[in-house]
C-alpha cells in the first residue's frame, strides 16, 4: 500500500484525482518550541521494532482500518475514539498534547489564565479553513460555545465548566468559566474542534454530518457512510506538510477481518487487535504489533453503600486476592501494567509513592475475617467485548477471590449497554454489588479519573467525606502545584480506602505494516501527520 | 378471481403485515434495556439537561401519543430524525440501502448460476459420483456459518492468493454503470465486481446449497412423470427435455423460495456486511443498536419489513403467472 508518490497508480487514483500538496508552513511548537522530536518516529529502528522513518519520502496512500466508520462528520455529534481518529485529520483543537501528555500549542500559540474565572488564548494568524477562508477568533469562540451547548453537543460538560467564549480581537479568545476549572486547557486539548461560524450556520444537520471544513492538514475527498472517509493533503495547511498524500479510514467490526486486511495489504494500520491474534501478526514478517499503554484503566467498582463492600477491610481483601500480574501475563500476553490508583502514571496528579496491592491470599483471608463478612457470595458483573479481554479478566478475578477460604465468587456477563444503563444513574443501589469497568482519561488530569466516581453525579459509587473534600478543594484550587498535591492525596486515599479493585492499565494494540514508520500514541489518537515511510 | 384482484388482496395483506412490523418495532423500544437519553447526553449531564433532551425527543409524551405521531409521520413517508445526528432517518437509511440490495441480488444471481445447473446435473446423474459431489456440496453449504466462511475466504482468497480486496466498497453499482456507459470506463465496474465477489459468495453459499437441493428434488419428481417419457419418445434432445420441459415445471417452488430467500438476504446480510466492511443496512443496524438510536433502528426494521413484503407480492405475481390455478383457488 505504501508507494512513493507519483510512482504508481493507486487503487483509488483512477476514481478520484488527488492533488499533490506542496504546502510549506510553520512548525507546530510548544509555546514556540519545536516539538517535532516528540512526534516523529526514531530515525533508527527502535527497541520495540518500529522501523526507522525516511522523512524525505512521500507516501502515496495509507489506509487505517478501525472497528467502525463514523456516520457523522460533525465533530460535536459523538465522543468515541474511532470517530475522533477520523475527524482529527481535518478538524483541530486549539491546543494539543505531545506523546508524554504535556500540553503543546496548536491553533493557539499561547494560553494562560488571566483571572480565577477567565482564560485567554492567543491564536495563530495564518490559519485557513479548507474552503480557503481565514480562521478568526470569532470562529474559535463560536466552536467552543457550540461544543459546550448541551442541546446539540455530546461533549458539553466534558469540555469543562465553561460559561462563554468570546473573541477579544482577531486573534484572541477569552473564555469565562463557571468555576476555577483547573483542567480547562487539558479539556481544550481533547474537545472543541475549530469550525467556521458562517460555514456551520449556512448548513443543515445533514450537510454538517457529511461535509468537512476544518483547518487540519487533510481535507475531505470522499465520504461514503459506513464504508470509508477519504482524505488528501491540504495544500494551505499552516503546519508542516505531512508525508502521507492520500489516506482512507475504513472499518470492520470483525477482529479477524481487520487482521486479514492488514496481512492482505489492504490496510496499513489496524486498531484493536485481539489478544489471541497478536502471535499471528508477530509471525508475519510484513506486519508488526504496535502496543502502547493507553489512557484507559480497568477496575472493579465496589459501591460502598451496602455490605460487604461498605467494609474497608473487605474491599482491601479483594485487592489482595486478585493476582493482577498473572492476569497481565496469562490473559493479556504481557500487554498491560498493574495500577495502584485511579490516575495513571504520567498523568497530572499521579502519586508515585503508591504501589499496587501485592497478590497475598492469606492477607486477603485475614482481612475478610476482620471485616465480619465471612462466607459472602459475590458476583462480579462484566460488560462483554467492551474492553480488551474484559470477560476473561472478570472470570479470573472471580476465580482468584473464590479461591479464598472464606468468600465465594463468580462472574456474570452482561450486555455492555445494559450495564452502563444501571451504573450511570447516580444511585448506587441501581448498580451491581461489584462490577468491572474501564475508564479512559483523554484530559490526562487526575480530576477526570476521580471526580465522576467519587463525587455526587451519574457515576458516583464511592462515598467518602474525606475524598469529596480533597476533590472539591482541587476543583477550586487555581495553583497548579497545590492542586497536584491535592490530587496526589486523593489518589493515595483511593488506594488506602480500596475504593476499587485496581486492575490493569489497558494497552492499545495495533497492527501496522512494515512499510510505514509509525508509533502508537498512549492517548489512542492516530494522526496521519505522524506517519512516515519506513527506510 | 382475476390476477388484478389477486394482487390487490395480496397488497392489502402486505399493508397489514407492514403495520404489524411498525407496531411491534415501535413497542419493542419500551421493552428493551437502554435509555436513549443516556446515550445522547454527556457523561456528567445533569438532570435538567437529560429532561430537556427527553422533551426535545418527545420521549415525555404518553406512549399512545408517540405512537400516533409516529404512524402519522410514516404515512407521509417520514421515518423521523436521527436522535444522535439530527439527520433525516430516511436519507441515512436510503444511503445504505443500495449496498445491501446490490449484495443480496449479486448473491442471488451467483446462487442461481451455480445451483440450477448443479441441481439438474445431480438429478440427471442420480446416484453417480457427480450427484454425490453435489449433495455433499449442498450439505456443506447449508451447514457452514457465514462468519466463518467469510473469514476463511478472506484469508484463503484475498490474503494468500490476492489481488481481491479483503473488504470494503469503493464504488456503487450505479456509479460503476455510469462510468461504464457514459465514460466508457470499465474500471469502475471491475472495481465494484472484485469488491462484491467474496461477500456475494459468502452470503449466497447457503442459498446455493438450498437451491441445489430444491432443484434436484424437483427435477427428480418431474423426471418420473409420464410427459417426460412422451417428450423423449417424440425424439427431443435430452438437453431440451431437461431444461425446457422438466426444469420449467420445477421452477414454481424454486421461484417461491427465491423470493422468500431474497427477502431474507436483505435482512440477513448483517454478519456478511460486518465481516467484509460492506456499507449496507445490516451493518448500519448493528451500529445504531450500539448507539441506541431508536429512530434509525425502527426505520431500518421497517425498510427490511417493507422489502420483504414487496418481494413476496412480486413472487406471488410471478407464481400466479406460472401457475394460474393459484389465482382461481
Amino acid at each position: 500500500m505504501v508507494r512513493e508518490a507519483g510512482t504508481d497508480e493507486t487503487r483509488r487514483s483512477f476514481l478520484k484525482f488527488a492533488g499533490a500538496a506542496t504546502a510549506t508552513a510553520v512548525v507546530a511548537g510548544c509555546l514556540g518550541e519545536d516539538d517535532d522530536e516528540d512526534d516523529t518516529p526514531a530515525t533508527d529502528d527502535d527497541e520495540d521494532g518500529t522501523p526507522a522513518a525516511d522523512e524525505d519520502v512521500d507516501i502515496d496512500e495509507v489506509t487505517v482500518t478501525q472497528g467502525s466508520v463514523t456516520d457523522t462528520l460533525d465533530p460535536i455529534d459523538h465522543n468515541d475514539t474511532p470517530t475522533w481518529n477520523i475527524l482529527d485529520q481535518a478538524y483541530e483543537p486549539l491546543v494539543y498534547r505531545d506523546r508524554d501528555g504535556e500540553l503543546i500549542s496548536l491553533v493557539a500559540t499561547e494560553f494562560e489564565r488571566t483571572d480565577d474565572l477567565v482564560v485567554e488564548l492567543e491564536l495563530r494568524d495564518d490559519v485557513v479553513f479548507h474552503n480557503g477562508e481565514d480562521m478568526t477568533a470569532e470562529d474559535a469562540a463560536f466552536s467552543i460555545n457550540r461544543t459546550n451547548d448541551p442541546d446539540q453537543s455530546q461533549q458539553a460538560g466534558v469540555i469543562g465548566a465553561i460559561d462563554e467564549a468570546e473573541a477579544v480581537d482577531d486573534t484572541t479568545v477569552e473564555i469565562t468559566l463557571e468555576s476555577a476549572e483547573p483542567a480547562i486547557f487539558r479539556n481544550l486539548s481533547a474537545f472543541g474542534r475549530i469550525q467556521q461560524e458562517s460555514w456551520v450556520e449556512e448548513r443543515d444537520d445533514d450537510e454538517l454530518a457529511t461535509e468537512i471544513n476544518g483547518t487540519g492538514p487533510y481535507e475531505l475527498v470522499d465520504f461514503e457512510e459506513g464504508s470509508h472517509v477519504d482524505y488528501e493533503r491540504f495544500d494551505d495547511y499552516w503546519g508542516d506538510e505531512p508525508a502521507v498524500v492520500e489516506a482512507r479510514f475504513d472499518g470492520t467490526g470483525d477482529d479477524g477481518a481487520r487482521v486479514a486486511s492488514l496481512q492482505g495489504g489492504d490496510s496499513d494500520i489496524i486498531t484493536d487487535v485481539a489478544v489471541e491474534q497478536i502471535s499471528e501478526i508477530q509471525g508475519d514478517d510484513d506486519v508488526r504489533i504496535e502496543g502502547e499503554p493507553s489512557i484507559r484503566c480497568l477496575f472493579l467498582v465496589m459501591p460502598n453503600n451496602d455490605g460487604p463492600f461498605d467494609s474497608h477491610e473487605f474491599r482491601q481483601a479483594m485487592n489482595y486476592a486478585v493476582d493482577v500480574d498473572s492476569i497481565i501475563e496469562s490473559l493479556l500476553n504481557g500487554f498491560g501494567e498493574p495500577t495502584s490508583q485511579p490516575t495513571l502514571e504520567g498523568m497530572f496528579g499521579y502519586n508515585p509513592d503508591v504501589d499496587p496491592y501485592p497478590h497475598d491470599p492469606e492477607e486477603a483471608e485475614s482481612l475478610v475475617a476482620e471485616s465480619g463478612y465471612e462466607d459472602e457470595e459475590i458476583t462480579i458483573v462484566t460488560p462483554t467485548g467492551r474492553y480488551l479481554a474484559d470477560t476473561d479478566i472478570a472470570a479470573q478475578c472471580a476465580s482468584d477471590i473464590d479461591s479464598l477460604d472464606n468468600v465465594s465468587a463468580s462472574h456474570d456477563e452482561w450486555e455492555t449497554q445494559e450495564l452502563f444503563d444501571v451504573t450511570d444513574t447516580g444511585t448506587m443501589e441501581d448498580s451491581p454489588d461489584i462490577f468491572l469497568i474501564g475508564w479512559g482519561n483523554p484530559t490526562f488530569d487526575g480530576a477526570y479519573a476521580m471526580n465522576p466516581w467519587f463525587m455526587e453525579g451519574p457515576f458516583w459509587h464511592f462515598e467518602s467525606e474525606e475524598m469529596e473534600d480533597l476533590l472539591t478543594q482541587a476543583a477550586d484550587e487555581p495553583d497548579e502545584d497545590a492542586r497536584e498535591d491535592l490530587l496526589m492525596q486523593a489518589n493515595e486515599l483511593a488506594h488506602d480506602e480500596a475504593a476499587w479493585v485496581f486492575l490493569n492499565q489497558q494497552y492499545s494494540i495495533y497492527g501496522a505494516s512494515e512499510d510505514i514508520a509509525w508509533e502508537a500514541r498512549n492517548d489512542e489518537d492516530i494522526l496521519l501527520k505522524e506517519i512516515f515511510a519506513a527506510e | 378471481m382475476g390476477l388484478g384482484k389477486f394482487l390487490i388482496k395480496r397488497t392489502i395483506q402486505g399493508v397489514i403485515v407492514i403495520w404489524g412490523v411498525v407496531t411491534i418495532t415501535f413497542f419493542l423500544r419500551f421493552l428493551t434495556p437502554g435509555d436513549p437519553v443516556s446515550a445522547l447526553t454527556p457523561p456528567d449531564a445533569g438532570p435538567e439537561v437529560r429532561e430537556r433532551m427527553a422533551e426535545n425527543l418527545g420521549l415525555n409524551d404518553p406512549i399512545h401519543i408517540q405512537y400516533a405521531d409516529y404512524i402519522t409521520d410514516l404515512l407521509m413517508l417520514d421515518l423521523g430524525t436521527s436522535m444522535r445526528t439530527g439527520r433525516s432517518a430516511s436519507i441515512m437509511i436510503l444511503a445504505r440501502l443500495p449496498a445491501t440490495l446490490e449484495l443480496a441480488l449479486a448473491a442471488t444471481i451467483i446462487s442461481m448460476i451455480i445451483a440450477i445447473p448443479l441441481g439438474v446435473i445431480s438429478a440427471r446423474r442420480r446416484h453417480q459420483k457427480s450427484d454425490y459431489a453435489a449433495t455433499m456440496f449442498s450439505l456443506l453449504g447449508i451447514s457452514t456459518p457465514n462468519f466463518w466462511l467469510g473469514i476463511m475466504l478472506i484469508i484463503l482468497v484475498a490474503v494468500v492468493v490476492g489481488p481481491i480486496p479483503t473488504g470494503g466498497r469503493d464504488v456503487s453499482f450505479w456509479e460503476a454503470t455510469v462510468m461504464l456507459f457514459l465514460e466508457a470506463n470499465p474500471r469502475g465496474f471491475g472495481n465494484w465486481a472484485i469488491h462484491i465477489f467474496l461477500p456475494a459468495i459468502t452470503l449466497g453459499t447457503y442459498f446455493t446449497a438450498l437451491l441445489t437441493r430444491l432443484t434436484r428434488s424437483g427435477m427428480l419428481e418431474e423426471l418420473g412423470k409420464t410427459y417426460v417419457e412422451a417428450t423423449r419418445a417424440k425424439g427431443l434432445p435430452e438437453t431440451l427435455v431437461l431444461y425446457k420441459h422438466v426444469l420449467r415445471n420445477t421452477l414454481i417452488p424454486i421461484i417461491t423460495v427465491l423470493g422468500l430467500q431474497l427477502g431474507t438476504l436483505i435482512g440477513g446480510a448483517v454478519i456478511t456486511e460486518e465481516v467484509f466492511s460492506w456499507p449496507g443496512i445490516g451493518s448500519f443496524l448493528i451500529q445504531q443498536i450500539a448507539y441506541r438510536d431508536w429512530v434509525l433502528i425502527q426505520g431500518i426494521l421497517i425498510v427490511i419489513g417493507v422489502g420483504f413484503v414487496v418481494i413476496n407480492i412480486i413472487v406471488d405475481a410471478m407464481y400466479a403467472k406460472l401457475n394460474p390455478k393459484v389465482v382461481t383457488e
